[in-house]
């Protein structure tokens, strides 16, 4: 699969930067080209959800190690921001989480072929570089109007004042992380942050990340009152790499926790339509699915799935039960 | 005079006649966004594009708002208990302008819903649309409820009741009359102190405030089974009494009810909706099939007076009360506005072919009706309601 080829699949990428761009840029820098994920998570599991930017991560670096560029494929586990939210009491066991996290990253990219760096925040949050490029771009935001807006509107409304207080760490954390990144995947929603580094970069003459967004994610297991009563949710979804977004750990496939049987019950109870525009969890975890199985089968061809659904080559049922297969396969089975 | 005057006015006469009706859909397009702006409704095309089965009414666009139609919804999905509660002024027999409502009933009892049908034969006497209580309860048995189980409602999951024969309904009146103050009825209602109307017969205000209130919030009596999602589909002129009813229901540890709002069926003589008020305007479910083909053979339509402009140009469907006739009633999707607005359809086929519709309709309905009379004690609601005199 080429650049190209991965920029543009249906059903899986919503908005990147164009091939030129990135291949201009990996031509420009004088050091492996930074592909970067980064991610919080919860106590309620790793989400299947959570290998899809893995793969799409692993994916381009691939592509652009094809095109004769030095890459560093980067997932990160944001063991500290994760922390940031939770009562004093539980946040050894919030680290602890962040290690298991970290693994299931590295299993993941071990199983696959990944090849990913896995980096926790813990690992370089207090260094000295760190801190003085994270009082650096503070200083530069709080002193623009401007700035200062974006990084409130980074913050979900339930949580500004929270924010205020901590003095916006976690938004200024997470603009400081991503600064020096070449390309990064996540879902739209982050185009909050990446906007703000963007801005910064800009204004100091240097290369402004690349944003890679990915399809939301849905629950599964919902039917289509759940999907009407939910205005909105089109866009944003949710959370993919928190098991426990909106309440919904019960609806996710969990990695080394959903048994086979649960995942079958989950797909075919799913809400599914032929209308491209609607959401489609079921075409989702087919398509996560779908890059595992090339993966192990060595298998470097872009995926038909989207088309082939929206089309009707496949049926509703048919695509069920192939997802469901697959998924035991090629990935429950192997955790 | 040449050949070509007469046609040359006729001409004119079209050209006029098509940019009136092109204004006049027009118009009746933003009178109804203007209504769901206006009273914080949501349009139905969320609804639609996730409902596996949408009636067919939401389809054509005759349902065109609702308020909260998202628990009914998961209701719906999960198989729980809901009920929808639509009725009418018995003061004559239904037409086909009711019939949409009913439609719309019958496919919400598909859905699982409960239907309660209250017959106000005691509204009608009160703002003098029937000259007795006793002549609009007699229309009420005789010619309303006979043809709304003609139209297929299930007897174990519908109850009709008339409301001078159901005087449990102002007992439940009377309990909800605490949780509402003049100001609100005034206010939700956009009525005047001194409005003659309220002067002259203050009574109206009761009915209003309590007994209106009584009907949809009567499911949710525990005497239904309690609290549980309701719907009323109504015309968007009542939805003050829905504004009222939630703020009721809230106070009475209810759910507050949803509202599906529908487009009025025009009336066949073109100014204003269908209505029994109106000789000409409505085809009623009691008309012989030789009645109502002499009604639509003279009905207004959305098309002009010269054929050849008609098919150049096209008809107005959405303000044809033939064509709405037709597609609201008869027709599974739009090809009737599409051949009538691309000049494949012109007005005089369209009459004739819905005249047939029709008759078979009234036909078929009518033997359905004497049939239906031997049923009605099934569907008639007598639950007493007691839970209001526990302490």
């Amino acid at each position: 699969m080429n650049l190209n080829e991965i920029l543009s699949q249906e059903g899986l990428v919503t908005q990147t930067p164009n091939v030129d761009e990135v291949v201009r840029r990996a031509s420009g820098v004088q050091r492996p080209l930074k592909v970067f994920y980064g991610e919080t998570y919860d106590s309620h599991g790793n989400t299947i959800d959570s290998m899809k930017y893995y793969f799409v991560v692993a994916n381009i670096g691939r592509a652009l190690k094809d095109f004769g560029f030095e890459v560093d494929p980067v997932v990160l586990v944001a063991d500290v921001a994760a922390c940031r939210n939770v009562d004093r009491k539980l946040e050894r066991h919030y680290l602890a989480l962040g290690e298991e996290r970290a693994d299931f990253v590295q299993k993941t990219s071990d199983v696959y072929g990944l090849s990913l760096r896995v980096l926790k925040m813990s690992d370089y949050l207090h260094t000295d570089e760190f801190q003085a490029e994270l009082k650096r771009v503070s200083e530069i935001c709080m002193a623009d109007n401007q700035l200062m807006k974006m990084v409130e509107r980074s913050v979900p409304e339930s949580k500004i004042e929270i924010e205020r207080k901590k003095k916006f760490a976690y938004s200024f954390d997470e603009i400081t992380t991503i600064m020096d990144l070449d390309i990064k995947v996540g879902p739209p929603r982050e185009d909050l942050y990446d906007g703000i580094a963007r801005n910064i970069a800009e204004r100091e003459g240097k290369n402004p990340l690349m944003s890679v967004f990915l399809n939301p994610t849905f629950p599964l297991g919902k039917d289509w009152a759940y999907f009407f009563a939910h205005e909105g949710i089109e866009g944003h979804g949710i959370t993919a790499y928190k098991a426990g977004s909106k309440g919904l750990h019960k609806h996710r496939i969990l990695v080394g926790r959903t048994t086979c049987e649960e995942a079958r019950s989950l797909i075919n109870s799913s809400f599914i339509s032929i209308n491209p525009e609607l959401p489609n969890p079921v075409l989702d975890v087919a398509v996560i699915s779908e890059m595992a199985t090339k993966r192990l089968n060595n298998d470097d061809s872009p995926s038909s799935l989207y088309r082939e659904f929206y089309t009707g080559k496949i049926s509703q049922a048919e695509l069920k039960e192939r997802v469901a297969e697959e998924l035991n396969k090629n990935i429950l089975s192997k955790f | 005079m040449s050949e070509q005057e007469p046609n040359q006015k006729y001409r004119e006469m079209s050209e006029v006649d098509y940019r009136l009706k092109c204004d006049l859909r027009v118009k009746e397009q933003k009178y109804y966004l203007g209504k769901i702006q206006d009273s914080g409704l949501k349009p139905m095309e969320r609804f639609l594009a996730y409902c596996p089965n949408p009636s067919l009414n939401m389809k054509r666009g005759v349902t065109f708002a609702h308020m909260d139609l998202e628990g009914i919804a998961g209701a719906i999905s999960e198989g729980k208990p809901w009920a929808v509660v639509s009725g009418l002024n018995p003061s004559g027999p239904l037409h086909f302008g009711h019939k949409v409502i009913f439609d719309e009933l019958l496919w919400m009892q598909q859905q699982g819903a409960d239907v309660f049908i209250p017959l106000t034969n005691d509204e009608s006497y009160v703002v003098g649309k029937s000259k007795s209580l006793a002549e609009s309860r007699r229309i009420a048995y005789d010619d309303v409820i006979p043809s709304i189980i003609a139209m297929g409602f299930d007897s174990n999951k519908t109850k009709i009741f008339v409301d001078s024969d159901y005087a449990d309904i102002y007992n439940v009146a009377m309990d909800l009359s605490k949780y509402v103050t003049l100001n609100k009825v005034f206010k939700v209602f956009g009525l005047d102190k001194e409005d003659d109307e309220i002067d002259r017969n203050p009574g109206t205000l009761f009915y209003r405030a309590a007994v209106q209130v009584a009907q949809i919030l009567l499911p949710q009596y525990p005497e239904f089974g309690g609290p549980k999602p309701t719907i009323v589909p109504v015309g968007i002129d009542q939805h003050p009494y829905i504004l009222l009813a939630r703020d009721m229901a809230e106070k009475k540890g209810f759910i507050p009810p949803s509202e599906l709002v529908m487009k009025f069926l025009f009336g066949m003589d073109g100014k204003g909706k269908m209505s029994a008020s109106r000789p000409g305007s409505a085809v009623f479910l009691t008309d012989s099939p030789e009645k109502a083909e002499k009604t639509i053979k003279a009905s207004y339509t959305g098309g002009v007076t010269l054929r050849d402009f008609q098919i150049a140009h096209g008809g107005i469907p959405e303000i044809c009360p033939v064509g709405c006739l037709r597609e609201w009633h008869f027709e599974n999707d739009r090809h009737v506005s599409e051949r009538c607005s691309s000049g494949k359809l012109l007005c005089g086929d369209d009459k004739r072919e819905t005249i047939e519709m029709v008759k078979n309709y009234l036909r078929d309905h009518q033997e359905k009706r004497e049939e239906a009379r031997k049923r009605i004690d099934k569907f008639i609601l007598k639950t007493p309601i007691r839970s209001i005199f526990e302490e």
